[in-house]
């Protein structure tokens, strides 16, 4: 009985493991003032991210969550009630870990918008570079996060610093796809009133495609936001300090409840934000519609 | 049209069944076992792949169960050893693990005795920082690193990437007991004035900050352990520290003791089965058989199964200390055949 035909034929094997294996150290080896460079710019990056958080005194941040949510949501309520949420941070004795994770999350968000956003416009206006893009996100998103994660070390050594890329790694895609997304459903006819009037494409693109495509473009970024938070707590399996750090000691040490404390921070930190966010966006949104 | 569809269903249909009889042939003759079987951990790290590798080519071989590895990471694998869900740890780094007295005392698992002993760890660099190598290019950046205290001298050469004027020392895993020991040592040892105690997070990431370093010819400094394939596939030196003292070494002051890494097996698998119970009371291996095990798994590219297999030819002797005659000559055979 033909073996091949019951199991995939051993004669057709090609090993590209040990090539990926080379690629990675002739470029640890050879590209080391490029990774050097990164390394500095990133590091710059947090530090200042960093500087900002720790500047805000804890009552100015629990302030400054009320007054958005009151602001943003119009729910009195709801902003008495993050308020709180956010005190239990600080009484779980978490406050500098939070800030340590939301500095590393707000660098990792700011390289996903400064990357991501102008690709997303290029995206949307060019079939080509779209048919380009989207595998490369769809492997992107579908990549086990461990997988680049050691590359990561590897190239950047353990840390914040490779926190943040691979961070930003796993949470660009939502804003390319839905920066593209959203500028390429803009009503025809609003693009074609604009152009008539004798837009350039420079000017349409600016005043007319992305403002109009803002709220889906600020729906992206809620989920990249996301996206990096549970990211960055995976991160700490590469020495990224924070709320993450916390959870794998707590693992390590099987203290289920150390790891269970930080996680609450963590859902704490995420719910806050993703609410904020989405009132944003859908405050945007909603004028739109009143100026429409 | 669908002529053609039906024509290519029962061509597929036809090969289906063609194969499904070649993978009959294929299955091994697996229907004498009792219908055992025995789940080892799999804690990722290459050693105890081998050990699980040689002791599931024995179960299967002379004692007929089934096996299998799970894998995970330790504090998960314990928990499923603790509740019986996985029945032996090849290798038990008991003095590592906080927890582990405790749950031993109170008769929560049960420990079988040593499989290697011989074991170092404490602060690793690499040979060429202090001998430099000549064939790569590297100069000797620090010639008179010798012990953990000189390394007060060289916090310029072992730079914090992350704030460079300080040096960093990669510590143990956070959670590990021996990380608690390091942190102690770098405060005694006034390492703690010039020095960063960066937490690796995971072993991996500890791994890939050495080995990146090696492959730059970087010097770097930091916690490891042996028998690892680390340690036998780059040369890295321990540095070394007071000799050991029960007392002083839970303050960081002395050299790390070996530990003595047991084979622990659950409650319940421990009653069900005395005979593999047995076995596994008198395997015992060595740092050293361990070490050449993961560099013939390194050299030749081979598995760990082939690995257990060479081992055990090598060591043919083994087989009658740990093993009847009768369950000897049929792990034999099965070597030969």
């Amino acid at each position: 009985m033909p073996n091949w035909i019951a199991s995939f034929p051993d004669t057709i094997k090609i090993n590209i493991a040990t090539p990926i294996d080379n690629f990675v150290e002739y470029i640890n080896v050879n590209w080391r003032p490029f990774f050097d460079g990164i390394k500095t710019g990133l590091l710059g990056l947090l530090n200042g991210v960093y500087a900002v958080v720790e500047f805000i005194p804890w009552w100015l941040l629990i302030a400054i969550v009320f007054a958005l949510t009151w602001l943003l949501m119009k729910k009195p309520l709801r902003a008495v009630l993050y308020a709180v949420l956010m005190l239990l941070i600080g009484i779980l004795g978490l406050w500098s870990y939070m800030q340590l994770t939301l500095s590393i999350v707000i660098a990792a968000v700011l390289m996903a918008i400064i990357i991501g956003f102008p690709i997303g416009v290029l995206v949307s206006t060019s079939n080509h570079a779209n048919a380009l893009v989207r595998p490369i996100l769809d492997t992107m998103q579908t990549m086990p996060s461990f997988v680049y994660l050691i590359p990561a070390v590897m190239l950047l050594g353990i840390g914040n610093v490779p926190a943040i890329i691979a961070t930003t790694i796993y949470a660009i895609p939502p804003v390319i796809r839905m920066t593209n997304h959203g500028i390429r459903h803009v009503d025809k006819e609003v693009v074609e009133a604009a152009q008539s009037f004798g837009s350039t494409r420079w000017q349409t693109l600016v005043k007319v495609q992305i403002p109009q495509a803002m709220p889906t473009i600020m729906a992206g970024l809620n989920q990249t936001i996301m996206m990096a938070l549970s990211m960055v707590v995976t991160c700490s399996l590469i020495g990224a300090r924070g709320l993450g750090h916390e959870v794998v000691i707590g693992i390590n040490r099987l203290e289920i409840g150390r790891g269970f404390t930080a996680g609450l921070c963590v859902v704490i930190l995420a719910v806050i934000i993703d609410r904020l966010t989405q009132g944003i966006y859908k405050t945007e949104a909603g004028d739109d519609h009143g100026k429409g | 049209m669908k002529k053609t569809i039906g024509l290519v269903a029962l061509l597929l249909a036809f090969l289906m069944v063609l194969s499904a009889c070649a993978g009959g042939g294929n299955r091994q003759g697996s229907d004498s076992v009792k219908g055992d079987k025995i789940v080892f951990a799999d804690i990722g790290w290459d050693s105890i792949k081998f050990h699980n590798a040689v002791a599931m080519l024995i179960a299967e071989e002379a004692f007929g169960y089934e096996t299998e590895e799970v894998m995970g990471s330790t504090p998960i694998t314990y928990t499923a050893l603790l509740s019986g869900e996985i029945d032996v740890f090849m290798e038990m780094w008991g003095d590592n693990l906080e927890y582990y007295p405790d749950d031993l005392a109170a008769g929560k698992l049960k420990e079988l005795g040593l499989n290697f002993g011989d074991n170092a760890q404490g602060l690793y660099v690499p040979r060429y920082v202090i001998e430099g190598d000549a064939e790569r290019g590297i100069e000797p950046i620090a010639p008179d690193l010798k012990t953990v205290e000189d390394l007060k001298d060289y916090a310029h050469v072992f730079a914090d990437p992350e704030e460079p004027s300080r040096g960093r020392i990669y510590g143990a895993i956070s959670g590990w007991a021996i990380d608690t020991v390091m942190r102690k040592k770098y405060v005694a040892y006034g390492l703690d004035e010039m020095y960063n105690y960066v937490d690796p997070g995971s072993d991996a990431a500890l791994a890939a900050a050495f080995a990146s370093a090696y492959q730059r010819g970087e010097p770097i400094v930091g916690y490891y352990w042996e028998p690892t394939w680390l340690l036998g596939k780059y040369d890295l030196v321990l540095l070394e520290d007071r000799p050991y003292d029960p007392e002083l070494f839970n303050e960081g002051l002395t050299a790390c003791p070996s530990i003595d890494v047991t084979i622990c097996v659950s409650n319940n698998f421990y009653d069900k089965n005395p005979e593999f119970v047995a076995f596994l009371e008198k395997y015992e291996s060595s740092s050293a058989i361990t070490s050449a095990a993961l560099s013939y798994v390194q050299d030749t590219g081979e598995g760990f199964d082939e690995a257990a297999k060479w081992f055990l030819r090598e060591n043919d002797a083994l087989l009658d200390e740990w093993l009847t005659a009768e369950q000897a000559q049929a792990v034999r055979d099965a070597l030969n055949g």
